[in-house]
């Protein structure tokens, strides 16, 4: 019953924020950026091809079926256990965080490109097929650009939640904002816990608007 | 009449030649024709009903279909062996206009316009977007001809109706086809709009000396426009002719078969488990065959 004002004394402890930290938490959270961007691009470009084998619509069921099984695997192995992994693999630092967004992000991208790809005009594919284009040919003609609204909206909404998922990968030492979160956390310091929240806050609001002008520009 | 020495059909064979062909959808006899031949050069006109099988032709002539027996050969294949190493090859030669024209719409007219090369331009270096100078040169020719000069760079969903229409049939003249099959390509026109976009892809077919096949709910204009009628009615044929000798006696016959039919399929529908009766089986029909 006492668990109320003592949350409430606890978040009192957040202000005034220690601004000394600023420098090291932007540097950082800058660094979380970079593992979300380079992971994200990493799924998208291994997303795509991926996406193609899995829609029915254009790859045949035994090629479609075992990839969709794949892709299930992969979203079904939580994003901290891609990280360990990744960390005893290749070791500390950035760049194996950066490979467990991207393996993360792939199971999700390609589902969601596999399911737009099926809605594409099958009338399109076979006018552009008809023209004596190959198979890629007519993916990339005929049905790509049906798709592309609907890609980059799916993609740049990944960006922003592999954001927030790449500043909790420094607990496992996969580089990023997420070491200092651990650090100040477990050390009380929790003034410069709210810096770090603010920073968070301020990257994720740029994130989502960018995502929203990024969505309008693409139709 | 031209003659493309460029290419490598031997123009002495027809460019389609049907033999024995039935189509069966489930139990419905789509298609039955004992034979029908295409010259290189003729333009011909598949007059009939809704369901008279004027598509299921033109799909099995592309290659779309298969046909439940009899033999198809398409400018010396088959067209819908996809296994085959001309596959490919006999696609490119024979350019489908389809009733929905059937464009990417986020793409511009010049983009759609191009798709009409990928046949023939390298296919890795396509994959990037990349096409040869002179194709570009040559999509933007083809889009003056149909007369869509300057519109090149609007999206095709900007695009009305009518200019849809003239960008599908400048995208089938990008493909440098022997053969152009068109399926009801100006039924989504207003009558007028019909005409005009009816005359340009005659008039673009007849410059290059392609073969035109195309179907049309219109008699009159495929009188006008036409060197060779094709009546089918109920998926058999009815008239095989020049457009002269098209008479009235021959239009009602094409479209009789419409009213016997629908007349017959209410009767069907009454609850009286009959098989549908198809052209092979109707004896008026059977006696006009060539």
């Amino acid at each position: 019953m006492s668990s109320g004002p003592r949350f409430a004394e606890f978040f009192t402890r957040l202000v005034p924020p220690d601004w000394s930290a600023t420098q090291l938490v932007v540097h950082s959270a800058i660094e979380t950026l970079m593992i979300a961007l380079a992971g994200t691009a990493l799924a998208v470009i291994v997303s795509l091809p991926l996406g193609f084998l899995a829609a029915s619509n254009v790859s045949p069921p035994w090629v479609s079926q075992p990839t969709r099984l794949f892709l299930g695997l992969i979203r079904s192995i939580p994003l901290i256990i891609v990280a360990l992994l990744c960390v005893s693999a290749v070791g500390l630092g950035p760049f194996p965080g950066m490979l467990a967004i991207a393996f993360h992000s792939v199971g999700m991208l390609s589902k969601f490109y596999a399911e737009e790809f099926e809605t594409a005009d099958e009338g399109i594919l076979s006018a552009v097929q008809g023209t004596g284009a190959t198979w890629a040919q007519t993916l990339r003609y005929g049905l790509f650009p049906q798709s592309v609204p609907q890609v980059v909206a799916f993609s740049v909404y990944r960006l922003e939640m592999n954001f927030r998922d790449a500043a909790v990968l420094g607990l496992v030492g996969a580089g990023g904002i997420g070491y200092y979160i651990q650090l100040y956390v477990r050390g009380f310091q929790y003034e410069k816990v709210a810096v770090l929240l603010l920073v968070i806050i301020a990257v994720v609001t740029v994130l989502d608007q960018l995502s929203f002008w990024v969505r309008r520009w693409v139709r | 009449m031209i003659v493309r020495l460029d290419s490598t059909f031997v123009h002495s064979q027809p460019v389609v030649r049907l033999e024995g062909i039935h189509v069966l959808f489930g139990r419905t006899l789509a298609l039955d024709l004992e034979t029908l031949e295409i010259e290189a050069g003729e333009r011909v006109f598949i007059l009939g009903h809704s369901g008279s099988g004027k598509t299921t032709l033109s799909r099995l002539i592309k290659g779309r279909l298969k046909p439940s027996t009899g033999d198809v050969q398409v400018l010396g294949g088959d067209p819908a062996a996809r296994e085959s190493r001309d596959h490919r090859t006999i696609q490119r030669r024979v350019a489908m206009i389809d009733q929905e024209f059937h464009l990417v719409p986020r793409l511009t007219a010049v983009g759609n316009v191009l798709h009409g090369c990928l046949g023939r331009v390298s296919p890795w270096k396509s994959l990037f977007g990349w096409y040869p100078p002179k194709e570009w040169q040559k999509a933007e020719e083809i889009l003056e001809e149909v007369g869509l000069e300057g519109l090149g760079d609007r999206r095709v969903e900007t695009l009305s109706g009518g200019q849809r229409q003239r960008v599908v049939i400048a995208r089938a003249l990008m493909q440098e086809a022997d053969l152009i099959l068109a399926d009801e390509p100006v039924s989504a026109l207003d009558p007028e709009l019909a005409e005009d976009a009816l005359e340009l892809l005659v008039e673009c077919v007849a410059r290059r000396g392609v073969t035109l096949l195309v179907n049309l709910h219109q008699p009159e204009l495929a009188r006008r426009f036409a060197s060779r009628l094709v009546g089918l009615a109920n998926g058999g044929l009815v008239y095989d002719g020049p457009p002269d000798g098209f008479t009235e006696d021959d239009a009602e016959l094409v479209y009789r078969g419409y009213r016997k039919e629908s007349a017959r399929r209410r009767e069907c529908d009454d609850g009286a488990e009959k098989s549908v009766e198809t052209a092979a089986s109707h004896p008026d029909l059977r006696l006009v065959r060539p």
